[in-house]
């Protein structure tokens, strides 16, 4: 049951048909992880926190630096060189004190995420490296979540998302198989623009509701990619790779 | 004829978003088709070489020796990895 302040405080959502005061309680009890507080992970954990979710872990092992502040928008000039995990946690429970938040500061290794995947109903890859994205595929393949998965760089986005409820791929491996080399071009060196990540966080943040109050949500096994110098958007359907490591047939000894 | 898409800092380098080739057997792949543009266009050729660059091919991801048909849109995303 929602309290009369509850009621208030998401109303503008409650008046959904597509939430309403079920799918409401259903976000309240739900568990999201975040891995990374950067650009994609500020926009992402402050929707969802104010829509009501009701715990969020929160997964970053860096601490906050005066170039960061130009994308990361969770944070405060005065919050530089403290813990980014911590500093989310505080500036998220003041924006929303009735939800449950956890700050995590050590690396998302595949040991970590084991330790952290049970109870949580879905996880949201916000991490700016291949090896923690591939950690993050595989992790959420074993414990059979779902993943939304994000990236961007320059004027570009990218969103994909990973129904592995029913323990079958596609999966991330699939789309960039594991053990690539890493691409040369990186935030640090290429540069990116703030609200490219904010509309790819917030995307993230948007199919996790629609996740979360229906069952479902459209990006599942697919692509979608943004170009905001040219201000398109592209649609690619993922493809399952019979010899992917991660979620290919198992090869059958003979 | 195949219609190739670049994306974002690869319509950059190309100068174009769009670009469509005549159809030849040769042009059976989208590895050949980046081949088939390293005369005209070096630079973009390079940018095609660099790691985890994304192919499709009638809006379904494709990799590097996906069978190309006439009549088909071959697209090119650069990879994109912060966060
Ligand atoms: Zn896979």
């Amino acid at each position: 049951m929602l309290s009369g302040k509850q009621f208030q405080r998401y109303s503008r959502q409650l008046m959904l048909e597509d939430v309403g005061e079920s799918g409401q309680e259903k976000l309240s009890q739900a568990s999201i992880l975040i891995v990374g507080l950067g650009g994609l992970g500020s926009p992402a954990a402050m929707y969802l926190a104010a829509a009501g979710v009701g715990r969020l872990l929160l997964a970053d092992p860096d601490r906050l630096d005066l170039t960061n502040l130009q994308r990361q928008v969770l944070y405060q000039t005065a919050d530089i060189g403290g813990g980014k995990a911590a500093l989310a946690a505080t500036a998220l429970a003041a924006l929303n004190p009735e939800i449950r938040l956890e700050a995590i500061d050590s690396a998302m290794d595949r040991e970590t995420l084991d330790q952290h995947l049970p109870g949580v109903d879905l996880v949201l890859d916000c991490t700016d490296n291949g090896q923690s994205r591939q950690d993050i595929n595989r992790a959420c393949f074993a414990h059979r979540l779902p993943l939304l998965s994000a990236a961007a760089l320059g004027w570009e986005g990218q969103l994909a998302g990973f129904d592995f409820r029913a323990g079958a791929g596609p999966c991330y491996s699939c789309l960039i198989a594991e053990g690539s080399p890493e691409p040369v071009a990186s935030c640090a060196t290429t540069g990116v623009i703030g609200p490219v990540l904010g509309i790819m966080g917030s995307m993230q943040a948007v199919e996790a509701v629609r996740l979360l109050v229906s069952g479902s949500c459209s990006v599942f096994g697919q692509l979608r990619r943004y170009d905001g110098k040219r201000g398109s958007w592209f649609r690619v359907g993922l493809v399952r790779q019979p010899s992917c490591p991660v979620c290919g047939n198992p090869r059958v000894e003979t | 004829m195949i219609r190739v898409l670049f994306f974002g800092a690869l319509a950059d380098i190309a100068g174009r978003e769009q670009l469509d080739l005549t159809w030849q057997p040769s042009l059976d792949s989208p590895a050949a088709i980046r081949l088939a543009l390293a005369a005209s266009a070096p630079a973009l050729e390079r940018a095609l070489q660099q790691p985890q660059v994304l192919v499709a091919r009638n809006l379904d991801q494709a990799g590097w020796d996906t069978p190309v048909a006439d009549g088909d849109e071959i697209a090119f995303m650069p990879p994109v990895t912060g966060g």
